[in-house]
């Protein structure tokens, strides 16, 4: 009977025994996508590198101490991506109200949906996305890949606070219930 | 009783508060059932969006990077402090010991045997088997001369030239750097581009050895800065630094 692969909850196990393969399966499982993720925040090779880099080894010193509640393995890694890349963001670029067109122009946006298409997974979250009203779907992209706070898009698309929370509010909840349909 | 705070949880799980907020948000959530149940299931959601994301391969040098960091934390210090570089009773200099060796290289004359006999006479061989392993077919070499509060330590970059040999640098009398501080080992391209290779902290002994996790080759400059975080841009100042262009050896 074939090997199976470890689950990730395995990969982490083993990564708290301080086990090099389950480091160089957890980066083959997940490489590829935080450095996507992180190219796509940051919008640079070199710098993505170094984030994935980072990313991998705060998951290899902190895996003992991960605990479920904070996601799944996966999720738990790519929030670690996530979070040093918008850092690193924030940190080179001050804030300044920019008009929204040039706020928009986030690296990747070229090809974004095309690639994402080719995957069945990313299409379904793709589509719950895409599905979204305009205003919904720019709010949620630009605080997220783009690192803006609400503050900051309050100011950036001209609206109040409440207005832009609104928005991240109603479209994460049209999000889960999309994704919740199609499972 | 817990005031809760939902109107903050979509900016929290997309990350778009400050650290201040974000550091507010998680006080209550620590405490409170409810708020916590919410940012859990928003956390999933946003836990999709990288799905959507373009999917690019990374350089790949990039796995090597990571195995070699995750490496580095597990390998024990090749040198000890109770031990000194020695033979028979009189220390060898680790600058002189950091010379010879590069000397013997440049040469292109590397006697691996009388290298060993000396890792043997100091009671190390096998603390030294991996470096006289990853030099057996020679390396080019350079040298970093350290500056400022640097200054009397060094590090000498070897770019073995055995097929699978990582590059390395075997520094020595590093001084102990403040807590919270990390040492960045960079190279640096002919464009200026400066490319993290390794970070670590001094381990206080005299001599440390430092896997590097990407080719030598291509670049222009390699150099030691000394950093407050271990990833992101160059920040720190230099304290050693060294060309590369032009290799030494023939």
């Amino acid at each position: 009977m074939p090997d199976q692969p470890p689950s990730d909850d395995a990969l982490l196990i083993s990564l708290a025994a301080r086990d090099l393969a389950a480091l160089a399966a957890l980066y083959d499982r997940y490489g590829r996508l935080a450095y996507s993720l992180a190219y796509r925040i940051l919008g640079e090779s070199a710098a993505a590198e170094d984030v994935v880099q980072d990313a991998f080894l705060s998951a290899w010193r902190g895996a003992g101490g991960y605990r479920r509640e904070r996601g799944n393995p996966r999720a738990w890694l790519l929030s670690i991506v996530h979070h040093r890349a918008v850092d690193i963001l924030r940190r080179k670029t001050t804030f300044r109200p920019a008009p929204l067109e040039l706020a928009e122009l986030q690296p990747g946006d070229e090809d974004t949906a095309l690639a994402a298409e080719k995957n069945v997974e990313h299409s379904t979250v793709r589509a719950a996305l895409e599905a979204l009203p305009q205003a919904q779907r720019r709010t949620i992209e630009l605080a997220y890949f783009g690192g803006y706070t609400h503050v900051e898009l309050s100011e950036l698309m001209g609206v109040p606070l409440g207005t832009v929370k609104g928005r991240m509010r109603i479209g994460l909840q049209k999000m889960r219930r999309a994704l919740e349909r199609s499972r | 009783m817990n005031d809760h705070i939902l109107d903050d949880l979509e900016p929290y799980a997309l990350g778009a508060v400050d650290r201040t907020e974000a550091e507010r948000i998680a006080s209550h959530l620590a405490t409170c059932p409810t708020c916590r149940a919410e940012a859990a299931a928003l956390a999933e959601v946003v836990a999709t969006l990288p799905d959507t994301v373009a999917l690019r391969e990374p350089r790949g040098t990039l796995r090597e990077r990571v195995l070699a960091a995750g490496r580095a934390e597990l390998q024990p210090a090749i040198a000890s402090t109770r031990r000194r570089w020695s033979l028979g009773t009189v220390r060898l200099s680790r600058v002189a010991f950091a010379g010879l060796t590069a000397a013997a290289i440049v040469l292109g004359a590397i006697d691996v045997d009388a290298y060993r006999r000396l890792a043997s006479a100091t009671a190390e061989r096998n603390d030294y088997d991996s470096i006289v392993q990853a030099l057996r077919q020679g390396a080019r070499v350079w040298y970093m001369s350290g500056k400022g509060d640097f200054a009397g330590s060094g590090g000498t970059l070897f770019d073995p030239r055995a097929e699978g040999k990582q590059p390395f640098v075997l520094f020595h009398d590093l001084p102990g750097i403040p807590e919270g501080k990390v040492l960045t080992i960079w190279l640096v391209s002919p464009d200026s581009t400066w490319a993290r290779a390794a970070t670590f902290r001094p381990n206080g002994r005299d001599v440390q050895s430092v896997q590097i996790t990407m080719e030598v080759s291509g670049f222009e400059r390699c150099a030691v800065t000394l950093e407050s975080s271990a990833w992101g841009p160059r920040y720190g100042a230099v304290v050693m630094e060294s060309r590369i262009v032009a290799p030494t050896s023939p």
